[in-house]
Protein backbone atom coordinates (compact mmCIF):
# COMPACT_ATOMS: atom_id res chain seq x y z
CA UNK A 1 0.00 0.00 0.00
CA UNK A 2 2.51 2.48 1.42
CA UNK A 3 4.58 1.54 -2.14
CA UNK A 4 1.07 2.60 -3.74
CA UNK A 5 1.24 6.25 -2.43
CA UNK A 6 4.66 6.65 -2.77
CA UNK A 7 4.27 5.97 -6.53
CA UNK A 8 1.22 8.37 -6.56
CA UNK A 9 3.08 11.11 -4.98
CA UNK A 10 5.84 10.65 -7.59
CA UNK A 11 3.27 10.71 -10.34
CA UNK A 12 1.75 13.75 -8.95
CA UNK A 13 4.89 15.37 -8.75
CA UNK A 14 5.54 14.27 -12.41
CA UNK A 15 2.92 16.05 -13.46
CA UNK A 16 3.57 19.29 -11.59
CA UNK A 17 7.28 19.46 -12.69
CA UNK A 18 5.92 18.98 -15.59
CA UNK A 19 3.47 21.61 -15.94
CA UNK A 20 5.72 24.22 -14.25
CA UNK A 21 8.12 23.62 -17.04
CA UNK A 22 5.07 24.07 -19.54
CA UNK A 23 4.42 27.46 -17.88
CA UNK A 24 8.13 28.61 -18.15
CA UNK A 25 7.78 27.44 -21.51
CA UNK A 26 4.48 29.79 -22.35
CA UNK A 27 6.18 32.67 -20.05
CA UNK A 28 9.70 32.24 -22.28
CA UNK A 29 7.38 32.49 -25.50
CA UNK A 30 5.66 35.82 -23.89
CA UNK A 31 8.90 37.03 -23.52
CA UNK A 32 10.26 36.49 -26.88
CA UNK A 33 7.21 38.35 -28.35
CA UNK A 34 7.66 41.19 -26.22
CA UNK A 35 11.34 41.66 -26.61
CA UNK A 36 10.44 41.82 -30.30
CA UNK A 37 7.64 44.25 -29.60
CA UNK A 38 10.08 46.11 -27.77
CA UNK A 39 12.62 45.65 -30.54
CA UNK A 40 15.96 44.89 -27.78
CA UNK A 41 17.06 43.11 -31.11
CA UNK A 42 17.66 46.11 -33.53
CA UNK A 43 20.37 47.62 -31.09
CA UNK A 44 21.48 44.50 -29.01
CA UNK A 45 22.35 42.78 -32.23
CA UNK A 46 25.34 44.05 -34.52
CA UNK A 47 25.00 43.41 -38.83
CA UNK A 48 25.76 39.78 -38.94
CA UNK A 49 26.68 38.87 -35.51
CA UNK A 50 25.13 36.67 -33.27
CA UNK A 51 21.32 37.59 -31.86
CA UNK A 52 21.61 39.54 -28.55
CA UNK A 53 25.40 39.66 -27.90
CA UNK A 54 25.77 43.59 -28.61
CA UNK A 55 27.81 45.31 -30.82
CA UNK A 56 25.73 47.41 -33.06
CA UNK A 57 27.04 50.89 -32.76
CA UNK A 58 24.32 53.76 -31.93
CA UNK A 59 25.75 57.19 -33.29
CA UNK A 60 24.44 59.91 -31.42
CA UNK A 61 25.30 63.89 -31.22
CA UNK A 62 27.42 62.93 -28.20
CA UNK A 63 29.58 59.87 -29.56
CA UNK A 64 28.58 56.26 -30.33
CA UNK A 65 27.32 54.41 -28.09
CA UNK A 66 27.31 50.66 -28.56
CA UNK A 67 24.21 47.87 -27.77
CA UNK A 68 25.81 45.52 -25.03
CA UNK A 69 25.61 41.90 -24.64
CA UNK A 70 22.27 40.70 -23.27
CA UNK A 71 22.62 36.83 -23.76
CA UNK A 72 22.86 35.41 -20.27
CA UNK A 73 26.44 34.70 -20.17
CA UNK A 74 28.13 35.42 -17.01
CA UNK A 75 30.77 37.04 -17.88
CA UNK A 76 30.22 39.56 -21.02
CA UNK A 77 26.24 39.33 -20.54
CA UNK A 78 23.61 39.57 -18.26
CA UNK A 79 23.82 35.96 -16.80
CA UNK A 80 24.06 37.15 -13.47
CA UNK A 81 21.24 39.44 -13.42
CA UNK A 82 18.09 39.04 -10.86
CA UNK A 83 14.69 39.56 -11.86
CA UNK A 84 14.48 42.96 -9.82
CA UNK A 85 18.27 44.04 -11.52
CA UNK A 86 16.99 43.76 -14.82
CA UNK A 87 13.20 45.17 -14.21
CA UNK A 88 15.64 47.76 -12.90
CA UNK A 89 17.96 48.08 -16.33
CA UNK A 90 14.68 48.10 -18.20
CA UNK A 91 13.08 50.83 -16.08
CA UNK A 92 15.87 53.30 -14.64
CA UNK A 93 18.63 52.51 -16.84
CA UNK A 94 20.29 51.10 -13.75
CA UNK A 95 23.25 48.85 -14.77
CA UNK A 96 24.06 45.70 -11.70
CA UNK A 97 26.92 47.33 -10.51
CA UNK A 98 25.05 50.66 -9.84
CA UNK A 99 26.66 52.78 -12.88
CA UNK A 100 23.53 54.40 -15.21
CA UNK A 101 23.40 53.28 -18.53
CA UNK A 102 23.28 56.00 -21.48
CA UNK A 103 19.68 57.10 -22.65
CA UNK A 104 20.42 55.64 -25.94
CA UNK A 105 18.99 52.60 -23.79
CA UNK A 106 14.92 53.70 -24.26
CA UNK A 107 14.17 53.45 -20.42
CA UNK A 108 12.48 56.89 -20.72
CA UNK A 109 9.78 54.62 -22.20
CA UNK A 110 10.04 51.35 -20.77
CA UNK A 111 9.75 52.52 -17.37
CA UNK A 112 6.16 52.01 -17.80
CA UNK A 113 6.35 48.63 -18.39
CA UNK A 114 4.51 46.10 -16.66
CA UNK A 115 6.41 44.38 -14.01
CA UNK A 116 5.15 40.84 -15.33
CA UNK A 117 6.09 41.69 -19.28
CA UNK A 118 9.56 42.74 -18.12
CA UNK A 119 9.87 39.48 -16.34
CA UNK A 120 8.88 37.41 -19.33
CA UNK A 121 11.11 39.35 -21.38
CA UNK A 122 13.95 38.36 -18.88
CA UNK A 123 12.88 34.59 -18.65
CA UNK A 124 12.94 34.71 -22.24
CA UNK A 125 17.11 36.33 -22.74
CA UNK A 126 18.16 33.77 -19.68
CA UNK A 127 16.94 30.77 -22.38
CA UNK A 128 18.97 31.91 -25.07
CA UNK A 129 22.35 30.87 -25.96
CA UNK A 130 25.12 32.81 -23.80
CA UNK A 131 27.92 34.66 -26.28
CA UNK A 132 30.97 35.02 -24.50
CA UNK A 133 32.21 37.79 -26.43
CA UNK A 134 32.43 41.28 -24.72
CA UNK A 135 30.69 44.17 -26.94
CA UNK A 136 33.08 47.32 -27.85
CA UNK A 137 33.54 50.30 -25.26
CA UNK A 138 31.01 52.78 -25.97
CA UNK A 139 33.33 55.68 -26.49
CA UNK A 140 31.48 60.01 -25.73
CA UNK A 141 33.61 62.99 -25.52
CA UNK A 142 33.57 64.86 -22.31
CA UNK A 143 31.69 65.40 -20.02
CA UNK A 144 29.01 62.91 -21.68
CA UNK A 145 31.73 59.60 -20.54
CA UNK A 146 31.19 60.38 -17.00
CA UNK A 147 27.86 57.99 -15.83
CA UNK A 148 27.81 59.77 -13.22
CA UNK A 149 26.50 63.02 -15.01
CA UNK A 150 23.40 61.21 -15.84
CA UNK A 151 22.23 61.60 -12.68
CA UNK A 152 20.73 64.73 -13.21
CA UNK A 153 19.53 63.99 -16.41
CA UNK A 154 17.66 61.17 -15.27
CA UNK A 155 15.87 62.93 -12.18
CA UNK A 156 14.88 65.46 -14.99
CA UNK A 157 14.04 63.44 -18.08
CA UNK A 158 14.42 59.96 -16.78
CA UNK A 159 10.50 59.18 -16.77
CA UNK A 160 9.75 61.71 -19.57
CA UNK A 161 7.39 59.53 -21.49
CA UNK A 162 3.75 59.11 -19.48
CA UNK A 163 0.70 57.73 -21.08
CA UNK A 164 -2.61 59.35 -21.75
CA UNK A 165 -5.43 57.97 -19.10
CA UNK A 166 -7.33 55.55 -20.65
CA UNK A 167 -10.72 57.05 -20.13
CA UNK A 168 -13.21 57.36 -23.39
CA UNK A 169 -11.28 55.47 -25.54
CA UNK A 170 -11.52 51.53 -26.69
CA UNK A 171 -9.02 48.83 -25.51
CA UNK A 172 -7.40 48.16 -28.75
CA UNK A 173 -6.61 52.09 -28.25
CA UNK A 174 -4.98 51.21 -24.85
CA UNK A 175 -3.59 48.29 -25.84
CA UNK A 176 -1.91 50.49 -28.91
CA UNK A 177 -1.09 53.15 -26.80
CA UNK A 178 1.07 50.64 -24.64
CA UNK A 179 2.70 48.98 -28.06
CA UNK A 180 3.79 52.41 -29.24
CA UNK A 181 4.30 54.44 -26.38
CA UNK A 182 6.49 51.70 -23.94
CA UNK A 183 7.21 48.89 -26.05
CA UNK A 184 8.07 50.26 -29.20
CA UNK A 185 8.93 53.38 -27.68
CA UNK A 186 8.09 54.97 -31.16
CA UNK A 187 8.84 58.11 -29.24
CA UNK A 188 12.93 57.87 -29.01
CA UNK A 189 12.99 58.93 -32.62
CA UNK A 190 9.60 60.43 -33.47
CA UNK A 191 9.70 63.18 -30.74
CA UNK A 192 12.27 66.01 -30.85
CA UNK A 193 15.29 66.20 -28.36
CA UNK A 194 17.03 68.91 -27.16
CA UNK A 195 20.47 70.11 -26.57
CA UNK A 196 21.17 67.62 -24.05
CA UNK A 197 19.67 64.88 -25.44
CA UNK A 198 16.44 64.61 -24.03
CA UNK A 199 12.93 64.11 -25.46
CA UNK A 200 10.87 67.49 -26.04
CA UNK A 201 7.13 66.14 -24.28
CA UNK A 202 5.38 69.52 -25.53
CA UNK A 203 6.21 68.07 -28.94
CA UNK A 204 5.73 64.18 -28.10
CA UNK A 205 5.69 62.37 -32.03
CA UNK A 206 5.50 65.28 -33.58
CA UNK A 207 8.93 64.40 -35.63
CA UNK A 208 12.66 64.14 -34.79
CA UNK A 209 15.70 64.13 -36.66
CA UNK A 210 18.30 60.91 -36.59
CA UNK A 211 21.26 61.48 -38.16
CA UNK A 212 19.99 64.06 -40.84
CA UNK A 213 17.07 62.09 -41.75
CA UNK A 214 13.38 63.18 -40.91
CA UNK A 215 11.74 60.46 -38.41
CA UNK A 216 8.14 61.86 -39.23
CA UNK A 217 5.17 62.85 -37.03
CA UNK A 218 2.94 60.34 -36.39
CA UNK A 219 0.59 62.50 -34.62
CA UNK A 220 -3.06 61.58 -36.44
CA UNK A 221 -3.77 64.64 -38.46
CA UNK A 222 -0.30 64.64 -39.90
CA UNK A 223 -1.06 60.98 -40.81
CA UNK A 224 -3.30 61.56 -42.51
CA UNK A 225 -2.40 64.77 -44.21
CA UNK A 226 0.41 62.04 -45.53
CA UNK A 227 -2.07 59.97 -46.85
CA UNK A 228 -2.27 56.99 -43.96
CA UNK A 229 -5.61 54.92 -42.78
CA UNK A 230 -5.70 52.22 -40.02
CA UNK A 231 -5.32 49.09 -42.44
CA UNK A 232 -2.13 50.88 -44.50
CA UNK A 233 -0.57 51.47 -41.53
CA UNK A 234 -0.80 48.26 -39.70
CA UNK A 235 -0.05 46.71 -43.19
CA UNK A 236 3.32 49.04 -43.64
CA UNK A 237 3.95 47.75 -39.83
CA UNK A 238 3.15 44.02 -40.90
CA UNK A 239 5.17 44.11 -44.39
CA UNK A 240 7.36 47.14 -44.42
CA UNK A 241 5.23 47.79 -47.81
CA UNK A 242 1.88 49.76 -48.51
CA UNK A 243 0.73 51.97 -50.81
CA UNK A 244 2.17 54.35 -48.99
CA UNK A 245 5.86 52.93 -49.94
CA UNK A 246 8.79 51.30 -48.13
CA UNK A 247 10.63 51.28 -45.32
CA UNK A 248 14.16 52.49 -45.25
CA UNK A 249 17.15 54.00 -43.14
CA UNK A 250 16.33 53.72 -39.13
CA UNK A 251 12.78 52.15 -40.13
CA UNK A 252 14.01 49.17 -42.31
CA UNK A 253 15.72 47.23 -39.10
CA UNK A 254 12.49 47.48 -36.94
CA UNK A 255 9.71 46.14 -39.45
CA UNK A 256 12.61 43.29 -39.49
CA UNK A 257 13.30 42.37 -35.97
CA UNK A 258 10.06 43.80 -34.67
CA UNK A 259 6.87 45.16 -36.42
CA UNK A 260 6.79 42.02 -38.88
CA UNK A 261 6.49 39.28 -35.85
CA UNK A 262 3.38 41.22 -34.25
CA UNK A 263 0.06 40.02 -33.98
CA UNK A 264 -1.81 41.44 -36.37
CA UNK A 265 -4.13 42.91 -33.54
CA UNK A 266 -1.63 44.51 -31.91
CA UNK A 267 -0.37 45.95 -35.29
CA UNK A 268 -3.87 47.27 -35.83
CA UNK A 269 -4.05 48.59 -32.33
CA UNK A 270 -0.68 50.41 -32.89
CA UNK A 271 -2.83 51.74 -35.93
CA UNK A 272 -5.75 52.75 -33.37
CA UNK A 273 -4.11 54.47 -31.28
CA UNK A 274 -1.85 56.59 -33.31
CA UNK A 275 -4.30 57.08 -35.60
CA UNK A 276 -7.67 57.67 -33.04
CA UNK A 277 -9.98 55.98 -32.50
CA UNK A 278 -11.93 58.42 -34.88
CA UNK A 279 -9.51 58.34 -37.63
CA UNK A 280 -9.32 61.97 -39.69
CA UNK A 281 -9.86 60.95 -43.49
CA UNK A 282 -7.04 60.49 -45.12
CA UNK A 283 -5.94 63.31 -47.69
CA UNK A 284 -5.82 62.50 -51.45
CA UNK A 285 -3.28 63.76 -53.62
CA UNK A 286 -5.23 65.47 -57.06
CA UNK A 287 -3.63 65.49 -59.78
CA UNK A 288 -1.73 68.46 -60.85
CA UNK A 289 -1.24 69.83 -64.59
CA UNK A 290 2.00 70.04 -66.08
CA UNK A 291 1.31 73.57 -67.10
CA UNK A 292 0.28 74.94 -63.68
CA UNK A 293 3.47 73.67 -62.31
CA UNK A 294 6.24 75.95 -61.06
CA UNK A 295 9.07 76.52 -63.58
CA UNK A 296 11.09 74.76 -61.52
CA UNK A 297 8.98 71.04 -61.04
CA UNK A 298 8.01 71.53 -64.95
CA UNK A 299 11.93 71.37 -65.45
CA UNK A 300 12.24 68.96 -63.03
CA UNK A 301 9.53 66.46 -64.95
CA UNK A 302 12.84 65.75 -67.20
CA UNK A 303 15.29 64.98 -64.36
CA UNK A 304 12.97 62.76 -63.25
CA UNK A 305 12.30 60.66 -66.49
CA UNK A 306 16.05 60.94 -66.77
CA UNK A 307 17.51 59.41 -63.59
CA UNK A 308 14.16 58.10 -61.74
CA UNK A 309 11.53 56.70 -64.44
CA UNK A 310 13.45 53.77 -65.48
CA UNK A 311 12.54 52.38 -62.40
CA UNK A 312 10.08 54.09 -61.08
CA UNK A 313 8.06 54.60 -63.91
CA UNK A 314 7.30 57.44 -66.14
CA UNK A 315 3.68 58.32 -64.26
CA UNK A 316 4.84 57.43 -60.55
CA UNK A 317 3.47 54.27 -61.22
CA UNK A 318 6.51 52.28 -59.97
CA UNK A 319 7.56 48.57 -60.47
CA UNK A 320 6.24 45.65 -58.74
CA UNK A 321 9.47 44.03 -56.78
CA UNK A 322 11.58 46.53 -58.22
CA UNK A 323 10.71 50.03 -57.01
CA UNK A 324 7.98 51.64 -55.03
CA UNK A 325 5.27 53.80 -56.26
CA UNK A 326 5.70 57.43 -56.42
CA UNK A 327 2.24 57.90 -56.86
CA UNK A 328 1.22 58.16 -53.55
CA UNK A 329 4.06 57.58 -51.71
CA UNK A 330 4.23 59.45 -48.31
CA UNK A 331 8.25 61.02 -48.13
CA UNK A 332 6.77 63.34 -51.23
CA UNK A 333 4.06 64.16 -49.07
CA UNK A 334 6.39 65.38 -46.22
CA UNK A 335 6.18 69.63 -46.04
CA UNK A 336 9.89 69.52 -44.88
CA UNK A 337 11.53 67.70 -48.03
CA UNK A 338 14.53 66.41 -45.87
CA UNK A 339 13.90 62.75 -46.37
CA UNK A 340 13.10 63.10 -50.08
CA UNK A 341 16.35 64.95 -50.77
CA UNK A 342 18.73 62.67 -48.84
CA UNK A 343 16.94 59.58 -49.97
CA UNK A 344 17.82 61.03 -53.92
CA UNK A 345 21.35 61.69 -52.59
CA UNK A 346 22.35 58.69 -50.29
CA UNK A 347 20.17 56.26 -52.33
CA UNK A 348 18.71 53.41 -50.07
CA UNK A 349 20.37 49.37 -50.25
CA UNK A 350 18.78 46.59 -51.74
CA UNK A 351 15.65 45.62 -49.28
CA UNK A 352 14.33 42.27 -48.31
CA UNK A 353 10.85 42.55 -47.15
CA UNK A 354 8.11 39.48 -46.18
CA UNK A 355 7.36 36.54 -48.20
CA UNK A 356 9.08 36.66 -50.89
CA UNK A 357 8.99 40.47 -51.59
CA UNK A 358 12.25 42.52 -52.49
CA UNK A 359 13.09 46.03 -54.00
CA UNK A 360 16.34 46.69 -55.44
CA UNK A 361 18.95 49.09 -54.63
CA UNK A 362 18.07 52.81 -55.51
CA UNK A 363 21.47 54.13 -56.21
CA UNK A 364 22.57 57.72 -54.91
CA UNK A 365 22.78 61.15 -56.97
CA UNK A 366 25.27 62.72 -54.52
CA UNK A 367 27.39 64.33 -57.19
CA UNK A 368 25.66 62.99 -60.53
CA UNK A 369 23.12 66.18 -60.39
CA UNK A 370 23.62 69.74 -60.08
CA UNK A 371 21.74 71.65 -57.44
CA UNK A 372 19.53 73.25 -59.72
CA UNK A 373 18.44 69.81 -61.45
CA UNK A 374 17.98 68.13 -57.66
CA UNK A 375 15.86 70.78 -56.56
CA UNK A 376 13.64 70.76 -59.74
CA UNK A 377 13.47 67.20 -59.47
CA UNK A 378 12.17 67.26 -55.94
CA UNK A 379 9.69 70.42 -56.47
CA UNK A 380 8.34 68.26 -59.55
CA UNK A 381 7.72 65.24 -57.18
CA UNK A 382 6.23 67.46 -54.52
CA UNK A 383 3.95 69.16 -56.91
CA UNK A 384 3.03 66.22 -58.91
CA UNK A 385 2.08 63.64 -56.19
CA UNK A 386 3.33 65.12 -53.06
CA UNK A 387 0.32 67.92 -53.01
CA UNK A 388 2.85 70.47 -51.81
CA UNK A 389 4.13 73.16 -54.03
CA UNK A 390 7.03 73.19 -55.87
CA UNK A 391 8.90 75.67 -53.86
CA UNK A 392 12.04 74.39 -52.51
CA UNK A 393 14.94 77.01 -53.41
CA UNK A 394 18.34 75.86 -54.50
CA UNK A 395 19.92 77.78 -51.01
CA UNK A 396 17.23 75.35 -49.03
CA UNK A 397 18.78 72.11 -51.35
CA UNK A 398 22.12 73.13 -50.05
CA UNK A 399 21.01 73.50 -46.76
CA UNK A 400 19.24 70.32 -46.46
CA UNK A 401 22.48 68.81 -48.10
CA UNK A 402 24.91 69.37 -45.46
CA UNK A 403 22.44 69.16 -42.15
CA UNK B 1 5.09 63.19 -73.55
CA UNK B 2 7.43 65.52 -75.56
CA UNK B 3 9.65 64.65 -77.79
CA UNK B 4 12.73 67.08 -77.59
CA UNK B 5 16.42 67.55 -79.37
CA UNK B 6 19.50 65.59 -78.06
CA UNK B 7 23.33 66.44 -78.28
CA UNK B 8 25.71 64.29 -77.46
CA UNK B 9 29.31 63.58 -78.15
CA UNK B 10 29.10 59.96 -78.80
CA UNK B 11 32.54 57.87 -79.13
CA UNK B 12 34.00 60.70 -80.25
CA UNK B 13 31.55 62.33 -83.05
CA UNK B 14 29.34 64.89 -82.08
CA UNK B 15 25.66 63.55 -82.69
CA UNK B 16 22.47 65.61 -83.21
CA UNK B 17 19.07 63.83 -82.70
CA UNK B 18 16.33 66.00 -83.48
CA UNK B 19 13.23 64.08 -82.28
CA UNK B 20 13.88 62.43 -78.93
CA UNK B 21 10.78 61.06 -76.66
CA UNK B 22 11.37 62.60 -73.62
CA UNK B 23 11.07 59.60 -71.57
CA UNK B 24 13.44 57.05 -73.78
CA UNK B 25 15.96 54.85 -71.89
CA UNK B 26 19.65 55.61 -73.66
CA UNK B 27 19.75 51.93 -74.17
CA UNK B 28 16.48 52.28 -77.05
CA UNK B 29 18.57 55.17 -78.19
CA UNK B 30 21.71 53.48 -78.95
CA UNK B 31 19.92 50.37 -80.11
CA UNK B 32 17.24 52.28 -82.21
CA UNK B 33 18.99 55.35 -83.21
CA UNK B 34 22.13 55.14 -83.34
CA UNK B 35 22.25 51.56 -84.23
CA UNK B 36 25.09 50.95 -81.70
CA UNK B 37 23.85 47.70 -80.92
CA UNK B 38 26.49 46.36 -78.48
CA UNK B 39 25.54 47.56 -75.17
CA UNK B 40 23.20 44.69 -73.81
CA UNK B 41 19.80 44.52 -72.14
CA UNK B 42 20.45 41.99 -69.61
CA UNK B 43 17.44 43.04 -66.48
CA UNK B 44 16.32 46.10 -67.45
CA UNK B 45 16.30 46.97 -64.16
CA UNK B 46 20.03 48.39 -63.30
CA UNK B 47 21.42 44.96 -61.37
CA UNK B 48 23.66 43.47 -63.76
CA UNK B 49 25.51 46.61 -65.59
CA UNK B 50 25.52 44.57 -68.93
CA UNK B 51 24.22 47.97 -70.49
CA UNK B 52 26.85 50.40 -69.02
CA UNK B 53 28.33 53.19 -70.84
CA UNK B 54 31.56 55.02 -70.37
CA UNK B 55 30.89 59.04 -69.53
CA UNK B 56 33.93 61.24 -70.03
CA UNK B 57 33.75 64.15 -67.24
CA UNK B 58 34.89 67.39 -66.99
CA UNK B 59 37.42 67.26 -64.97
CA UNK B 60 39.26 64.06 -66.88
CA UNK B 61 37.63 61.14 -65.13
CA UNK B 62 35.05 58.75 -66.48
CA UNK B 63 32.77 56.69 -64.97
CA UNK B 64 30.35 53.51 -66.09
CA UNK B 65 26.71 54.75 -66.23
CA UNK B 66 23.57 52.19 -66.18
CA UNK B 67 21.68 52.73 -69.57
CA UNK B 68 18.41 50.85 -69.26
CA UNK B 69 17.70 52.96 -66.37
CA UNK B 70 18.69 56.38 -67.65
CA UNK B 71 16.88 58.48 -70.05
CA UNK B 72 18.71 59.31 -72.79
CA UNK B 73 18.83 63.46 -71.92
CA UNK B 74 20.66 62.56 -69.34
CA UNK B 75 23.45 62.67 -71.70
CA UNK B 76 22.37 65.81 -72.84
CA UNK B 77 25.94 67.31 -73.65
CA UNK B 78 27.76 64.62 -72.36
CA UNK B 79 31.04 62.27 -73.96
CA UNK B 80 29.82 59.13 -73.94
CA UNK B 81 31.43 56.51 -75.15
CA UNK B 82 30.06 52.51 -75.75
CA UNK B 83 31.73 48.92 -76.62
CA UNK B 84 31.75 50.23 -80.42
CA UNK B 85 34.36 52.99 -79.82
CA UNK B 86 37.24 50.62 -78.06
CA UNK B 87 38.96 49.24 -80.87
CA UNK B 88 40.71 50.89 -83.85
CA UNK B 89 39.30 51.46 -86.76
CA UNK B 90 40.70 50.87 -90.45
CA UNK B 91 38.85 53.60 -92.45
CA UNK B 92 36.47 51.09 -94.02
CA UNK B 93 35.76 51.09 -90.31
CA UNK B 94 36.34 47.52 -89.33
CA UNK B 95 38.93 46.44 -86.70
CA UNK B 96 42.01 46.55 -86.69
CA UNK B 97 43.59 46.31 -83.08
CA UNK B 98 41.56 45.54 -80.40
CA UNK B 99 41.75 47.84 -76.76
CA UNK B 100 44.18 46.36 -74.18
CA UNK B 101 41.27 45.15 -71.98
CA UNK B 102 39.60 43.90 -75.02
CA UNK B 103 42.65 41.98 -75.93
CA UNK B 104 43.65 40.70 -72.50
CA UNK B 105 39.86 39.17 -72.04
CA UNK B 106 40.60 37.29 -75.26
CA UNK B 107 43.33 35.67 -74.30
CA UNK B 108 42.50 34.86 -70.70
CA UNK B 109 39.05 33.62 -72.25
CA UNK B 110 37.54 36.15 -69.75
CA UNK B 111 34.37 35.48 -71.50
CA UNK B 112 32.30 32.42 -72.76
CA UNK B 113 28.42 33.80 -74.29
CA UNK B 114 29.99 37.18 -73.72
CA UNK B 115 26.26 38.94 -73.14
CA UNK B 116 28.09 40.61 -70.26
CA UNK B 117 31.19 41.45 -72.11
CA UNK B 118 30.57 44.99 -73.22
CA UNK B 119 29.82 45.93 -69.38
CA UNK B 120 32.98 44.14 -68.23
CA UNK B 121 35.19 45.87 -70.97
CA UNK B 122 33.71 49.39 -70.18
CA UNK B 123 33.90 48.81 -66.49
CA UNK B 124 37.21 47.52 -66.51
CA UNK B 125 38.20 50.29 -68.88
CA UNK B 126 37.34 52.69 -66.55
CA UNK B 127 39.27 51.46 -64.19
CA UNK B 128 42.38 51.47 -66.00
CA UNK B 129 41.89 54.72 -67.72
CA UNK B 130 41.31 55.98 -63.69
CA UNK B 131 44.34 54.90 -63.46
CA UNK B 132 46.37 56.17 -65.56
CA UNK B 133 45.55 59.35 -64.23
CA UNK B 134 46.10 57.85 -60.19
CA UNK B 135 47.96 55.05 -59.97
CA UNK B 136 46.72 52.23 -57.47
CA UNK B 137 48.43 50.70 -55.00
CA UNK B 138 48.92 47.17 -54.70
CA UNK B 139 47.24 47.24 -51.27
CA UNK B 140 44.48 48.71 -53.17
CA UNK B 141 44.46 46.16 -56.04
CA UNK B 142 42.13 43.73 -55.25
CA UNK B 143 39.81 45.97 -53.99
CA UNK B 144 39.60 48.93 -56.52
CA UNK B 145 39.08 45.45 -59.30
CA UNK B 146 35.93 44.56 -56.57
CA UNK B 147 34.74 48.32 -56.61
CA UNK B 148 34.97 48.23 -60.42
CA UNK B 149 33.47 44.83 -61.82
CA UNK B 150 32.04 44.11 -58.63
CA UNK B 151 27.99 44.30 -59.50
CA UNK B 152 28.39 42.64 -62.59
CA UNK B 153 26.96 39.58 -63.52
CA UNK B 154 28.18 37.14 -65.88
CA UNK B 155 25.91 33.91 -66.00
CA UNK B 156 28.29 32.05 -67.49
CA UNK B 157 30.69 32.83 -64.72
CA UNK B 158 33.64 34.35 -66.05
CA UNK B 159 34.25 36.60 -62.72
CA UNK B 160 38.13 34.91 -62.02
CA UNK B 161 39.22 35.02 -65.63
CA UNK B 162 37.45 38.73 -65.70
CA UNK B 163 39.71 39.81 -62.56
CA UNK B 164 42.80 37.88 -63.80
CA UNK B 165 43.06 39.81 -67.36
CA UNK B 166 41.86 43.26 -65.33
CA UNK B 167 44.66 42.68 -62.88
CA UNK B 168 47.08 41.68 -65.87
CA UNK B 169 46.41 44.84 -67.97
CA UNK B 170 46.71 47.28 -64.59
CA UNK B 171 49.93 45.67 -63.81
CA UNK B 172 51.44 45.48 -67.84
CA UNK B 173 51.08 49.28 -67.81
CA UNK B 174 52.76 50.02 -64.53
CA UNK B 175 49.70 51.43 -63.02
CA UNK B 176 50.36 49.16 -59.87
CA UNK B 177 52.74 51.12 -57.52
CA UNK B 178 54.18 49.21 -54.63
CA UNK B 179 52.57 50.41 -51.21
S1 LIG C 1 20.44 45.81 -68.29
FE1 LIG C 1 21.06 47.61 -67.32
S2 LIG C 1 21.74 46.91 -65.44
FE2 LIG C 1 20.95 45.09 -66.31
S1 LIG D 1 30.12 35.40 -70.71
FE1 LIG D 1 28.08 34.73 -70.71
S2 LIG D 1 27.21 36.07 -69.30
FE2 LIG D 1 29.25 36.51 -69.07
Amino acid sequence: MTRVFSNLALAIGAVFAFAAQAADQQVIKRGEYLARAADCMACHTAEGGAPYAGGLPIHSPFGTIYGTNITPDKQHGIGNYSDDEFFAALTEGKRKDGANLYPAMPYTSYHLIKREDADAIHAYLQSIAPINRAAPTTDLSFPFNVRTGLMGWNLLYGKSVQVQPAAGNSEAWQRGQYMVEVLGHCGECHTPRNLIGALEQDKRLSGGVLNGYLAPSLLAKDLAERGWTQPDLATFLKHGMSAQGSMFNEMYPVVHHSTQHLEDGDLSAMATYLLGDQPPAARVVQAVAHETMTASSQRGRQQYLNVCAGCHGADGEGKPHIAVAMKGNTILRQADSRNLVKVVLDGIREQQFTGFERMQPMPGFAGKLDDQQLTDMVNYLREAWGGLPGDLSTEQLAQLKVD
Amino acid sequence: MADRKLQLTLNGQPVVTEVVPDDLAMLDYLHEYQNLTGSRLGCGQGICHACVVIVDNPDGTCEEVRTCITGAHYFEGKKVRTIEGHAQLDDAGNPVALSPIQQKFVERFAFQCSYCAPGFVNAATVLVENAQRKPLKKSELEGAIEASLGHHVCRCTGYVRYYEATRDVLGDLGLVKEG
